[in-house]
């Protein structure tokens, strides 16, 4: 998608607006699928399509913006209201993936911001702000008048000159300064806390009997179906690729587990609402309460695929590790997807780019001469200096990126206007850079085939292997690279030596490179783009063809390999140093797996915390994944399948079982096979 | 000290309480027709059927999970007929009872009493069959000793609380009339912790395929029978719940 659009910008690069405009018709299209309507769209759409000029300084086009916005109000709690049609001409990178602080939005009216900006001193930064400051008091007398009662008004007027008090107020305001962030530009933007940071509005509506728990729940449920509106339009990469993630429940400094009401109501909420978006993250630790993990997994098992957790006991160490504030560290949220993000004191880019480990590993076997290669230490050592030349390369790409100046992400991070230092330019407190990384696996896998074909069966030569990859491994699929036993997922000390010693080579060769603004380069074993950045890669020593997807996150692709068994080798993956930026274990299960052994998993997961996974989601399984792994079984070799009450791999089932099942899951979901 | 499996199953959420791993262990002294683990019926191994390994290493591998088990886990002996291979066993239940792992076994208990003996000293969890009653069916059906059965019975529940009764339920054996009344009457002499009463299922016939054995084919047996089953063994106050293995 990313690659469409970039091409799309190219071929009509002309004109800023037609490229813009055609990206958002192309985004409409994506969803719709429907021509005719999408030509009507775009019809409708011309003329009323809006950028401002970029001779403007920023504050200025963000104002202009923002007065420019024709808002209407379409529900009878809040007003939320996004235009696909007004936005701003971005030709840098924009500030993405991120969280804003909304706690500072609740806290501060639009006066006391303004007061601030009167106390800077005068410049660029100041200005660009008071702008948006404007632009923000054109946006709230708008949005007034289409307030669908007075409530509504009374909670929008305020925004000039109150702190939030109540309740729907507050999420009022979180859904106001969200719809800015969307309208300037930024892709994939976090909710942040909201349990913790709606908690003192919940309980003082409650105390006063402003509200009932009742009223409560269907005010977040109203939140989150806003949210999803304009899914069209917020989904980045892929539909559904939004980053509109709520971070839920985590320990405290004092080493008790944080939860209250709504984080049970948020979890309840989107397992009714069924949307794929907006998504919850829940931090979980020891001490986190039974039934709050129950409640998980009765969501998770509906198949919306969250609650994803992410362990405490083992994320904050490694942040404190790293060297964020320790203070900080507790109230970590993670970039839009899961990469741990201090909020409101960072501009720290979680997701710019993402390392391909095989990259440097297939440069190799093209480019040395192999038969001076004798052992796993020699291939070892060779695969680190490829490794450090295209390391040294991915930082040099990113630290060359040009950002484009953010007034809006630096009005949420009080250090900005403290030093009055725009947040693209370290005015914030933490500024790193944070890549994904994918084919860890595949790497890994290569040089345990290698060491056991080569060097100790010395089956081939590892020029004969290699020649055999270049060729697709066409006419010798027998050679069964994937199909041993030790590979990367096996709780085994070799795969676990030879994980950790690749990635804190990373980490070396990353200790002591620093930004332009003085940030570190961080990054973490899980990325989206397993299938995108392995489309046109040559064949890998781990058995996988041209083309095919790179190993998920943190998975296996050995048949039959036990969740106990995955979970044992990622808590002993060393995250340590910059290796902690995201670090997702991804499993599938089957509903009614889960539906039958709902005690039984909820003891799995509470003990896997103990055990130590950094970060977890689960896959389950849709009739789509069944016929694809009834036809190549050998790309689903982990698939968990319910047959009556018990468990089996799909594989392992007779035909006519997998034929039920598929049929059954697509009567389920309305289809005919 | 080896004994032989056929396969080590980690993460079994039905064989016994919490998370366990269940080894499968190669041979069985009865002959089920309804068998749904065939490759364990002979000791011998057949093809890819069949594994000879050390205790330590099977020590090993049953402690891999030893962090899962917290929750009320532990290891199931299954098999086959497990107690076959107890006194071999011996050394590893010995251990792994140091180490307060818990022990479960699945037994359908046609074996010589002294096995059991071994099995009463180490084992925590008993899950037991009860398959055909009648002697001459059981003798004919199964090449069963009923005698035996009702021995090692009596044996267990002198020593023993935590057991578990399982009965495959089908219309040629189990259901019929003079079965039932002797499956009642067990029930009730004995008074288990809890019966658990499963359909047969046809997933094994794949393996039956790759044995080149036939697999024998059952009537359907409905839902309403089987609760009309579970009802008539309620009826004699033992905890009861059908098993949708």
């Amino acid at each position: 998608m990313n690659k469409i659009i970039e091409l799309i910008k190219k071929i009509i690069n002309k004109s800023d607006k037609l490229s813009n405009f055609t990206v958002i018709v192309y985004k409409y299209n994506r969803k719709y699928r429907n021509m005719p309507k999408t030509l009507l769209f775009a019809l409708k759409g011309i003329f009323k399509f809006y950028m401002p000029s970029t001779k403007l300084s920023k504050g200025m086009q963000i104002r202009k913006l923002l007065e420019k916005l024709k808002v209407k109000g379409n529900n009878d709690k809040f007003v939320y209201y996004i235009d696909p049609l007004k936005m701003l001409n971005i030709k840098n990178f924009a500030i993405e993936n991120t969280t804003i602080d909304y706690e500072i939005g609740l806290e501060k009216s639009l006066e006391d911001m303004q007061k601030e900006n009167e106390k800077m001193k005068d410049g660029e930064y100041k200005e660009n702000q008071k702008q948006l400051l404007l632009g923000i008091a054109e946006l709230i007398e708008k949005e007034k008048k289409v307030a669908p009662n007075e409530d509504v008004a009374k909670n929008i007027e305020n925004i000039k000159s109150k702190k939030a008090e109540g309740f729907q107020e507050a999420l009022q305001r979180i859904l106001f300064y969200n719809q800015i962030v969307w309208q300037t530009g930024h892709h994939l933007n976090g909710l942040g806390r909201l349990d913790k940071i709606l908690d003192k509005y919940y309980k003082k509506d409650i105390k006063e009997n402003k509200i009932t728990k009742e009223d409560a729940r269907s005010l977040i449920n109203e939140f989150m179906k806003l949210l999803h509106e304009n899914f069209w339009f917020k989904s980045n990469a892929l539909l559904g690729d939004t980053g509109q993630v709520i971070i839920l429940g985590g320990k405290e400094p004092n080493g008790e587990y944080f939860c209250n009401d709504l984080t049970y109501m948020f979890i309840e909420e989107i397992e009714k609402l069924q949307l794929p978006d907006p998504k919850v993250l829940l931090r979980v630790a020891k001490n986190m309460p039974r039934e709050l993990m129950e409640t998980s997994v009765k969501c998770i098992k509906t198949g919306i695929g969250c609650p994803l957790f992410s362990n405490d006991e083992v994320v904050i160490p490694q942040l404190i590790n790293f060297g964020y504030d320790e203070k900080d560290t507790y109230n970590y949220v993670t970039a839009a997807c899961w990469e741990p993000l201090i909020t409101g004191k960072s501009f720290d880019q979680n997701n710019m780019k993402t390392i391909v480990f095989l990259k440097p590993f297939t440069e190799m076997l093209n480019k040395e001469n192999l038969e001076e290669i004798h052992n796993q230490e020699q291939l070892m050592e060779k695969y680190k200096t490829y490794l450090e030349k295209y390391i040294n390369e991915f930082f040099a790409e990113l630290d060359g990126r040009k950002f484009e100046t953010d007034p809006v992400m630096s009005l949420f991070i009080p250090h900005c206007n403290k030093v009055g230092i725009d947040v693209t330019e370290g005015g914030a407190i933490y500024n790193n850079y944070g890549a994904t990384s994918v084919s860890l696996a595949n790497t890994v896998n290569a040089i345990i085939n290698i060491n056991k074909f080569v060097f100790q069966e010395k089956k081939y030569t590892l020029s004969e292997l290699n020649e055999l990859r270049k060729n697709n491994f066409e006419n010798n699929e027998n050679i069964q690279l994937k199909d041993q036993g030790i590979r990367y997922g096996k709780d085994d000390d070799n795969v676990l030596e030879i994980t950790n010693t690749i990635t804190k080579w990373v980490d070396e060769i990353l200790k002591d490179k620093t930004n332009r603004m003085g940030g570190k380069l961080k990054f973490g074993l899980s990325a989206p783009s397993y299938i995108d950045e392995s489309k046109d890669f040559e064949a890998s020593l781990d058995g996988r063809k041209k083309g095919d997807a790179f190993i998920v996150h943190i998975s296996s692709d050995i048949t039959s390999n036990p969740y106990t068994e995955l979970i044992q080798f990622a808590s002993k993956i060393d995250y340590s140093g910059n290796r902690f930026n995201g670090n997702v274990i991804d499993f599938m299960v089957t509903p009614s797996f889960m539906e039958n052994n709902f005690e039984k998993f909820t003891d799995f997961l509470i003990l896997s915390i103990d055990i130590g996974f950094f970060q977890m989601q689960m896959n389950v399984v849709s009739s789509e994944t069944l016929i694809k792994a009834k036809e190549h079984p050998e790309e689903f070799p982990n698939l968990i399948v319910r047959v009556w009450g018990f468990s089996a791999y799909f594989n392992d089932l007779p035909e006519e079982y997998k034929n039920v099942l598929i049929e059954r899951a697509l009567k389920n979901e309305g289809k005919s096979y | 000290m080896k004994v032989r499996v056929t396969n080590i199953q980690r993460f079994s959420l039905q064989d016994g309480p919490g998370i366990r791993t269940t080894v499968f262990l190669k041979g069985c002294s009865i002959c089920c027709p309804w068998c749904a683990n065939p490759e364990n019926i002979k000791y011998e191994t057949q093809g890819q059927f069949g594994y000879d390994i050390e205790l330590d290493e099977l020590e090993k591998e049953i402690l891999k999970d030893e962090k899962f088990y917290k929750l009320g886990g532990g290891v199931t002996f299954s098999g086959g007929e497990p107690l076959l291979q107890f006194d071999r066993l011996e050394p590893l239940l010995q251990g792994l009872n140091q180490q307060n792992i818990n022990i479960c076994i699945e037994t359908a208990l046609f074996v010589p009493t002294s096995l059991l003996e071994i099995a009463l000293k180490y084992v925590d969890e008993f899950i037991v069959d009860i398959k055909i009653l009648d002697n001459t069916e059981a003798r004919k059906v199964l090449n069963a000793d009923i005698e035996l059965y009702y021995k090692n019975i009596q044996k267990l529940f002198q020593q023993k609380h935590n057991i578990t009764f399982r009965i495959p339920v089908t219309k040629e054996y189990t259901l019929q009339e003079h079965n039932k009344t002797k499956i009642l009457e067990l029930l009730e002499k004995y008074k288990p912790k809890q019966v658990e009463i499963f359909k047969l299922h046809r997933l094994a016939k794949n393996k039956y395929e790759t044995l080149k054995k036939e697999m024998a084919e059952f009537q359907e047996v409905t839902d309403d029978e089987m609760e009309n089953f579970l009802k008539e063994i309620k009826n004699v106050k033992i905890n009861a719940r059908i098993c949708k293995i």
